[in-house]
């Protein structure tokens, strides 16, 4: 991409990110640990090398460093000077959001995560370009921040343990470096990274499943009930990968229709009809210990995962595709119609790819990037539309139109990241 | 923008289009990339032609009767009218119906663009096949690859909608609406399921084969999908002895009135729009579409004499009470008063009909055949062709008793297209 196009990428309008559903930053918060230190944050001791940027924090954010600033005048330099000029804006503006946790107030708080999600959009696009792996280690804390100006309730720990998560992502972003790396590096970078998720995300489902079984097993419904959704996210993030490993998908996830006889019916979906339509959790005990018994399994075969690049690509595929044909048409939470959730983190679950894979589509497939990052902000405002606090709208209480207008941007959606194996 | 450096230069970025072009045109549709290639009808086709892959048989401007050659006949998608519109009537039809979701005209015109590229290709008997390597989905479906042209026409027409939403201009076109496009109005007995009607574009898909055209919607849906919502889709049939009036499900002819104005003169007069129209409508006609369904088993234990009245001509032959020629001139007073044949006498319009059969399933509640008749009429002035007729039908014909209509549209399909121009510039640029 040549000099002028990169540094025009700043100059696009902001783009409008809506806050991200609760249960979705959960994932999220969960995301990549993408060795971003490592490979593209220089040590802490050149950062004062670099203080010009970081000074010249008056100047307005998402503008490319003037050139006096940039002596060499390349281009990488003025996307690298703009890069910490945003970054030090950012910190500034943090610190203040972590004044305004302190003080516990509120209206300042979401007003903060306003302007700090302002400052971000502002200069995202360049840290993608160039810094694809602190873009996401930002992205995953700044998200969860931003998500909270949307909601009533305030959850003042967890916003206190982002904002200091996010000050040192951007300590890294301030103190980054250009690297290279060679395709095949950068491929295998994003399988490393995508692995990393996929168990991450598998410990979690673990241990939101052992909540939701002792609750079944308690008898407590509606602690039951409760628990249900939000193990299933994690779940339903990481599906294809699950589905690749056994038999054990069918175990944890079949739905009635899916198995032979209904005795041979295990797993989640048989405790959701006890819950939602039984209203008893009679007898249910024995499935929830097969449950815990499977879900451990899956865990130990994720541990020994090794993907290969395309298999990670297809999987992004694949969660697209569930999430377009079960999910949408809402047969895949039959009793508890907890339909939104699933399809949300299916979506989730395909941006973790796409995550991963910025580093690689960089490389030539920009627009394509683009495309995908405009998409999944798309898709996400619509089904943010959906999010009260945390909780998504039931897929009975859904109109037509608007399943329609989810399952279009589905579609959209899949389309381009069945354009992601260019990268392969 | 419409030349062939962009072609070059795009088939240098695929690495599998290399090659060279074959007859399975290599070209990347993949409605990934948007509207972001500017790549004209005509520069596609001078390269087709300079490579000497264009090797069907020159196209028909239509007239000649479908025939057993008719397999291998490609229909011109460029010239004076649209095709689809006068053509003789194709066995086989989809019509889709299409809301635009663009949010500017770049994008629209980028799907326009796309689908004119697609209609250049498969009209004449290609394939939008690209080699984009194994782990990428293929570029086309790839169901018509082994198969001719078939006399694939692609008819585009636009609703009122796309002019003027709820008052908004979107496209910044509502100044260029045309004189008589509006929603058709509520009829007396309508049964009008708004999920089946209306919309911002519609696309009618006629060929000789069913492969042909299911290949050309389908890929025209796929396409639009970053641009454009499918709101329906309808697939008709119709067959007939070459040069004989196509009969409809009731078992009569149906159309036979077209050859009144068979002619040049004749189709200037009746369906093509003239100078009091914006310029890009001139050369065009209006559609109106009906889906009608027919209670076939209602219908099929009714007399013969019963039948027949209703329409006012002999089931077998075709031709009018008092007459013997299906052809022969109609004496209106010689049929009953209610019949269809007389009332659309009295009403004395003329309009260009191209109606299809369509059937759908059983319903099971009492298991009726769920069938009947897309109405499609074209005409310059569906003011005076078509709505007063409508209106006297649905108030008197004996024929209501056997129909329900349940959808309705009315279309405005542009004049036909120059090569080079994307299907609706003239609309949107002019």
């Amino acid at each position: 991409m040549s000099d002028s196009q990169r540094l025009n990428r700043n100059e696009q309008p902001p783009r409008r990110k809506l806050p991200f559903a609760i249960i979705s930053s959960a994932a999220l918060a969960a995301m990549l640990a993408l060795s971003a230190c490592g490979t593209e944050a220089q040590a802490p001791a050149e950062a004062a090398q670099t203080a010009p940027a970081a000074a010249d924090a008056e100047a307005s954010a998402g503008t490319p460093a003037p050139a006096a600033e940039a002596p060499a005048a390349e281009s990488d330099d003025a996307a690298t000077a703009a890069v910490r000029e945003g970054a030090q804006k950012m910190k500034d503006e943090t610190s203040k959001f972590q004044e305004a946790l302190t003080a516990k107030d509120d209206a300042k708080v979401k007003q903060l995560s306003g302007s700090i999600n302002d400052l971000w959009l502002s200069y995202e696009n360049t840290v993608r370009d160039q810094f694809p792996l602190l873009y996401t280690e930002v992205e995953k804390y700044e998200m969860p921040i931003f998500s909270a100006s949307a909601y009533d309730k305030m959850d003042y720990a967890s916003l206190t343990d982002n904002a200091g998560k996010l000050q040192g992502a951007l300590d890294n972003l301030l103190t980054a470096k250009q690297t290279s790396a060679a395709a095949s590096e950068v491929l295998a970078q994003a399988v490393d990274g995508y692995e990393t998720y996929v168990r991450e995300q598998t410990d979690l489902f673990v241990k939101e499943t052992q909540v939701f079984a002792d609750a079944v097993k308690a008898g407590d419904i509606e602690a039951a009930k409760a628990a249900y959704p939000t193990s299933r996210t994690y779940y339903e993030n990481i599906e294809p990968i699950a589905e690749s490993l056994g038999d054990l998908d069918p175990k944890i996830d079949a739905r009635l229709p899916d198995v032979e006889s209904e005795e041979q019916w295990t797993g989640f979906h048989r405790i959701e009809r006890a819950l939602w339509e039984d209203g008893s959790l009679e007898g249910q005990g024995k499935y929830a210990d097969l449950l815990m018994t499977d879900v451990k399994a899956l865990q130990a075969k994720v541990s020994e995962l090794k993907l290969e690049p395309e298999a990670m690509v297809a999987g992004a595929m694949e969660l697209l595709n569930e999430a377009a044909t079960s999910k949408i048409t809402g047969e895949e939470e039959t009793y508890s119609h907890t339909d939104l959730v699933d399809l949300a983190a299916n979506v989730e679950g395909s941006k973790a790819v796409y995550f991963a894979m910025i580093p690689a589509l960089n490389d030539g497939h920009q627009e394509l990037a683009d495309q995908l990052d405009k998409q999944f902000q798309t898709m996400e405002t619509t089904l943010a539309q959906y999010n009260k606090d945390g909780q998504y709208t039931l897929y009975t209480d859904l109109k037509t139109e608007q399943i329609r207008e989810l399952s279009d941007q589905l579609s959209q959606l899949s389309e381009l990241m069945s354009q992601t194996a260019k990268i392969l | 923008m419409n030349n062939g450096d962009d072609t070059v230069k795009r088939s240098t970025e695929e690495p599998g289009a290399k090659k060279g072009y074959t007859r399975r045109e290599m070209l990347k549709m993949s409605a990934a990339a948007g509207g972001g290639i500017a790549l004209g009808a005509s520069g596609l086709g001078a390269i087709m032609k300079m490579l000497g892959t264009t090797e069907a048989p020159p196209a028909s401007s239509g007239g000649g009767a479908a025939s057993a050659s008719a397999a291998n006949e490609r229909l011109d998608f460029y010239g004076e009218h649209q095709a689809g519109i006068v053509t003789p009537q194709q066995t086989y039809m989809y019509l889709v119906g299409f809301k635009v979701t663009a949010p500017d005209r770049k994008t629209l015109v980028g799907l326009l663009r796309d689908w004119t590229r697609f209609c250049d290709l498969s009209t004449g008997g290609s394939s939008a096949v690209e080699a984009g390597g194994r782990l990428l989905p293929p570029s086309d479906s790839g169901e018509s690859v082994d198969l001719p042209a078939a006399r694939l026409s692609i008819t585009f027409g636009f609703g009122p909608s796309f002019f003027s939403q709820d008052g908004q201009d979107r496209f910044g076109i509502s100044a260029k609406a045309p004189k008589y496009l509006q929603d058709i109005p509520r009829m007396p007995k309508d049964r009008i399921d708004e999920s089946l009607s209306g919309g911002d574009i519609c696309i009618q898909v006629c060929a000789e084969d069913q492969q042909v055209a299911f290949h050309a919607a389908r890929n025209l849906i796929r396409l639009s999908a970053f641009t454009a919502s499918v709101l329906w889709m309808q697939e008709g049939f119709i067959s007939s002895p070459p040069g004989s009036t196509p009969r409809n499900l009731f078992g009569f002819k149906d159309g036979t009135a077209n050859s009144l104005h068979d002619s040049s003169a004749g189709y200037d007069d009746v369906v093509w729009c003239g100078d009091d129209e914006p310029s890009w409508m001139r050369g065009g006609s209006y559609l109106a579409y009906r889906k009608i369904r027919m209670l076939l088993e209602v219908w099929d234990r009714s007399s013969l004499k019963d039948q027949e009245d209703t329409f006012g001509r002999h089931k077998d032959s075709g031709a009018a009470y008092g007459r013997s020629g299906e052809f022969d001139a109609v004496s209106p007073a010689e049929l009953p008063a209610d019949s269809h044949v007389r009332l659309a006498k009295q009403d004395g319009a003329q309009m260009h009909r191209r109606a299809y059969s369509y059937t759908g399933g059983i319903d099971a509640r009492t298991g009726n055949v769920d069938a009947g008749l897309l109405f499609l009429s074209y005409q310059r002035n569906p003011d005076k062709q078509f709505v007063p007729m409508l209106r006297l039908m649905s108030r008197m014909d004996k024929l209501n008793e056997y129909t329900a209509h349940i959808a309705s549209s009315l279309f405005a399909c542009p004049g036909g297209w120059k090569p080079g121009e994307y299907v609706g510039q003239r609309l949107l640029e002019g």
